[in-house]
């Protein structure tokens, strides 16, 4: 296969046969492969085949198959064929890097075939000038993102602007087509197809479960269009293969430091390696400990989400330059863009999904025909039977599924404003229209006409706001933006990406090593090493030691908009993580995992220190089964602890845990505590409750029974954290309030406070307000996983098998090690003030 | 690790101060039982609405929400008097935008309570809603205002909205506090849509004796008097 640059050689196949097809090329695209050599791929000439039989088409492909080529193939042939006045092409994709990257390998052979297309970036960065010339003059190719096709379709000129498009290119579709921003992009979609029933619409996504539903997605708006499946099977199948380790693979934990040496022996051997793990913090101290036995010095990087973007900027360049022999990341690095060869991907951790696992394979090798590999890497006992689970479903391509959920009224609140900003709106043909949005085709009327009142007015049962409305229903029943005020308003509020309260985090001379003073102001003007969570900073005390871009840091002081750190010397980190893209294990491998364990026949390829451990649990207790519930009971230190094995994420373990607690502490059972891992949940009370259990006290089914996910989830709600930063997002997407601007506005804490006192006044006095039940359907989805432990609860009913024990259980070792391990941020907590006045009462006692 | 601890019910907390005895509510409010007076501080009310001018529709529930409580408080402790200690509205045109019910109530309030209205730095105007408007009140030696004054002592004030952050073995809260000293207590905001303000802020500094500092933090079922070594920025 002739080389050039990787890009293109592989997106396209050495042409077999010179000279002697011309594929239903225009000339000069013909000519174009043919100069290199190069043939267009199957499914390339799938999709063009697709758009002249005036169908919309789905690419299903993964990773490396010269997708987004495959994209603009139609529009590259058109635009030879037939000279075009106007927008042609708007590709959307769901970075700005990506859309720029794109840009860049599309600009090239348009060049040297000479085309007559001008290609053009549109994202946040683009210059405000150039933005407003693209309005009224745009290419014929446009690269952006869901949120600028926001605000260009809420500008007047809109219909003019997108009047003669044919063809929109979406791209990473299965990144978006379930988030806000998808209900974003659908929304968007469907005012397209208003503006031009004509459209063509082409997705490419990744291996995804459901397809099909894809497929309808991008239906919706164009309803006459048929939609092409088009599918790429991909070449080689990956190799994947578990890390096998001499050393102990731990009972708790996420670090997998036991495996550091392994990993640097690896780096050594490959190319360039990626270092996949799941959190921020993760990457940190990988990072760290690889540097601390990298005596060879290799050029090992660090790229994740909280670092500066210039850094992030330089390692991807020294990535593509070839430079690293390995990047340790985060889910930053997730998505399509190329940074150039990798070797191998290693994920530390567990997978979490078998769907990202797959994406992740993907960057390893993006040449189609060589087979990717992997190297998954666990970092406790667990997550040795989840890397095998992930494994398996892997190799058979099996995907995790999502289920989709009903569009959000927030976004549909933004894009309703946004429309009216463009055009008096119509409610009737506005509605028809949001029916053509995917995530919205069962929206009742009902429900449509109360988000337009809260766009208008607040939408609240009393009439209180009229006179002050943003929107207002003229004489020939249109609605129309009473201001151009609210225009500017809705412009600066536009996207669904809210994000929590960051501070710049900056490294300056610790005050202690300032010779001479100890008082006085901080140095400044050290450099940013990136941001953090304001509310994890600002629960810190001035010497509490973190890992941060890599290096240990220790907590100086908040200034304005900034923390000041020092470099520290120490070498265990006070403050043991931070939080920050934590992924629930997908209930797919959940289950595989649950098979595992209760089937020893399958043991066989388990690690020998992984199979005794669970032979011991056998022989003990009981392996908990594939369908039934294990919960086992035993005293320990003068507490008695019940610890079940629902293996369904910790998130829905924590909604658990909270709500078994409940129903303890009303039982009488007296409750002190809980602690939940991704696959185990430990609560402890001060009663014997294994004999409560045993005696008929208490019992199991009725403590376990669905019913807790009512009132006691309710109630539960009511106090939840969770709730009320959902809330705060909802609430700022709607518009309710204003969108953080860099230097404008309040700070974020002040934002978060605001939005919470809303939240409660509006709990008490109209909980079914538009809002709150757009709160409660996101908070039952995204953060609390309340659905996934209903299935899990219906699942069990019946089926609890009680285990009483003398003591601790092999099984029970890993979330009895969690116990006290981590600090939990931002939860409001009574004990600390029990303990507090204690203390006090004791000092004023003279005890 | 989310953890869950159990709560301890305790007999209600008294607070004396200025050779007066007080018992400080849940609700932010402070009885006296010798004057049979209900104190509260920085109402705030018709907050939320005030933001409608420019274009937020925050829900217009906040005052009754902040009236429905003090009714509670009225109710419970059987007050006959309220001294209110200033920035009662959130701004002077409060007293014009209120809905309704909401001036019903106020209207039933000031007729059956002796009701006192301190100005503050929000309302500073007088207004006709009944009740009787002030700027300071000087009873039983004490200084009720509406802004803490190191002039005055023993002096009563609300205006800073004190929040106590705490910090025990790494856990932390924070909740709003009545804070005092020998010469100044102030009290925490009751109105619901305010927020509160760290008691090692700066503002404190001029008013509260930093050595003498005592600190009420209100809980969820009860009031805790908290130890000033526990309390931490932010």
């Amino acid at each position: 296969m002739a080389k050039t640059t990787r890009n293109q050689s592989d997106s396209f196949a050495a042409a077999p046969d010179l000279f002697s097809q011309s594929w239903g090329l225009p000339p000069i695209v013909r000519d174009w492969f043919l100069s290199r050599n190069w043939a267009p791929r199957a499914h390339q000439l799938d999709m063009l085949e697709a758009d002249r039989a005036g169908k919309s088409a789905l690419l299903i492909a993964p990773t490396g198959a010269g997708k987004t080529l495959s994209g603009f193939l139609p529009s590259i042939c058109d635009l030879a064929e037939t000279p075009h006045e106007g927008l042609h092409t708007l590709y959307i994709s769901p970075l700005k890097a990506l859309a720029v990257d794109v840009a860049r390998n599309l600009i090239n052979p348009i060049e040297e075939m000479g085309l007559h297309a001008r290609v053009e970036t549109r994202t946040g960065d683009t210059p405000s000038s150039r933005r407003q010339r693209q309005r009224f003059d745009p290419p014929h190719i446009l690269m952006t993102t869901p949120e600028q096709l926001a605000l260009m379709l809420s500008h007047q000129e809109a219909p003019k602007l997108f009047g003669n498009i044919k063809r929109v290119v979406l791209d990473e579709l299965h990144a978006l087509a379930l988030s806000k921003r998808g209900d974003l992009l659908a929304l968007g979609l469907a005012r397209l197809g208003t503006l031009c029933p004509d459209l063509k619409v082409s997705a490419l996504s990744a291996t995804v479960a459901h397809p099909e539903m894809l497929r309808d997605w991008i239906a919706a708006p164009c309803p006459q269009r048929e939609v092409a499946m088009v599918t790429h099977q991909g070449g080689a199948k990956p190799q994947l293969s578990i890390l096998a380790s001499d050393d102990r693979v731990p009972w708790a934990g996420h670090s997998a430091q036991y495996a550091v040496p392994d990993l640097l022996n690896i780096i050594k051997d490959n190319g360039t390696s990626l270092l996949f793990v799941n959190t921020r913090s993760q990457a940190e101290l990988l990072f760290q400990s690889l540097w601390e036995l990298n005596e060879d010095s290799l050029p090992i990087a660090l790229h994740h989400g909280s670092l500066d973007v210039e850094q992030r900027r330089k390692v991807e360049a020294a990535m593509v330059a070839g430079k690293l022999r390995a990047v340790v990341c985060t889910s930053t690095l997730d998505l399509g863009i190329d940074w150039g060869d990798v070797d191998l991907v290693m994920q530390i951790g567990a997978p979490k999904g078998s769907s990202r696992l797959l994406q992740r394979i993907g960057r390893a090798n993006h040449r189609l025909d060589e087979p990717s590999r992997a190297i998954l890497v666990p970092a406790n006992r667990f997550e040795v039977l989840e890397c095998e689970a992930a494994v398996e479903a892997a190799e058979e391509g099996a995907q995790d599924s999502e289920d989709p959920q009903p569009g959000g009224l927030d976004v549909l609140a933004q894009h309703i404003l946004g429309m009216a900003c463009s055009d008096p709106l119509d409610a009737d043909a506005q509605y028809e229209e949001t029916l053509r949005a995917w995530p919205y085709r069962e929206l009742s009327r009902d429900l449509f006409d109360r988000v337009i009142e809260f766009v208008a007015t607040g939408g609240y049962a009393l009439k209180a706001y009229e006179r002050y409305a943003r929107l207002r229903k003229t004489a020939d029943g249109t609605w129309r933006i009473s201001h151009p005020k609210v225009a500017q308003q809705y412009r600066l509020n536009v996207g669904t990406i809210v994000e929590e309260p960051m501070l710049k985090v900056r490294l300056v001379r610790s005050k202690a090593h300032k010779r001479g003073a100890t008082t006085g102001p901080i140095g400044r003007g050290g450099r940013v090493l990136g941001e953090m969570e304001e509310y994890f900073l600002s629960q810190l005390m001035p010497g509490d030691t973190f890992l941060f871009g890599g290096e240990m840091v220790a907590f100086e002081a908040i200034r304005d908009n900034e923390a000041y750190v020092s470099r520290s010397y120490n070498n265990n980190p006070k403050i043991p993580s931070y939080m920050g893209g934590k992924f629930p294990l997908s209930t797919y491998l959940a289950e595989r995992v649950r098979a595992t364990l209760a089937d020893p026949t399958s043991w066989k390829v388990l690690p020998d220190q992984v199979r005794e451990w669970l032979s011991l649990q056998r022989d003990v207790s009981l392996l908990p089964g594939k369908e039934s519930l294990l919960v086992e009971t035993f005293p320990k230190a003068d507490k008695y602890f019940m610890i079940c094995y629902p293996f369904e994420g910790r998130l829905a373990h924590q909604t658990l845990g909270m709500l078994l607690t409940r129903r303890l502490e009303r039982d009488r059972a007296k409750p002190l505590g809980f602690v939940a891992s991704e696959y185990a949940l430990a609560i402890w009370c001060a009663t014997d409750i294994g004999h409560q259990f045993k005696s008929g006290r208490l019992s199991l089914d009725e403590l376990f029974s669905e019913d807790m996910l009512g009132d006691d989830l309710e109630d539960w709600l009511d106090e939840s954290s969770l709730m009320r930063r959902t809330f705060r997002n909802c609430a700022i997407i709607s518009g309710l309030i204003e969108r953080r601007h860099p230097g404008k506005e309040k700070t974020g804490r002040q934002m978060t406070m605001s939005s919470d006192l809303i939240y409660n006044v509006l709990y008490e006095h109209e909980p079914d307000h538009i809002l709150m039940q757009a709160t409660r359907r996101d908070a039952a989805r995204g953060l609390l996983d309340i659905e996934r432990l209903g299935h899990c609860l219906k699942r069990i009913k019946r089926h609890i098998i009680h285990q009483k024990l003398d003591r601790i259980s092999p099984l029970a070792v890993p979330v009895m090690l969690e116990i006290g391990k981590e600090p939990i941020f931002g939860e409001g907590r009574e004990s600390v003030l029990v303990e507090a006045a204690e203390e006090l009462m004791r000092e004023a006692t003279g005890q | 690790m989310t953890s869950a601890a159990v709560r301890q019910k305790q007999e209600p907390v008294m607070l004396s101060f200025g050779g007066q005895d007080f018992v400080p509510l849940l609700s932010g409010a402070l009885y006296w039982p010798s004057q049979n007076a209900l104190l509260v501080a920085d109402l705030h009310l018709e907050k939320m609405s005030s933001f409608a001018k420019s274009r937020q529709f925050l829900p217009p529930y906040d005052t009754k929400a902040t009236l429905a409580k003090l009714e509670r408080d009225l109710t419970q402790t059987g007050a006959s008097r309220v001294f209110s200690l200033g920035d009662s509205f959130h701004r002077d045109e409060g007293t014009t935008t209120l809905l309704p019910h909401d001036r019903e109530l106020v209207t039933s309030f000031v007729a059956h309570y002796d009701w006192i209205w301190i100005a503050g730095n929000h309302d500073p105007s007088a207004h006709d809603l009944g009740g009787h408007c002030c700027d300071e009140l000087f009873m039983d030696g004490l200084t009720l205002s509406h802004e803490p004054d190191a002039r005055f002592a023993p002096q009563i004030a609300g205006h800073l909205h004190p929040g106590a952050r705490i910090r025990i073995n790494g856990r932390s809260t924070k909740r709003p506090c009545f804070v005092f000293d020998e010469a100044r207590l102030i009290m925490p905001s009751y109105g619901v849509s305010t927020g509160n303000l760290n008691v090692l802020n700066p503002a404190f500094k001029p008013v509260i004796n930093k050595d003498e500092m005592r600190i009420f933090a209100i809980g969820r079922d009860q009031i805790y008097p908290v130890s000033a070594k526990y309390l931490v920025k932010g």
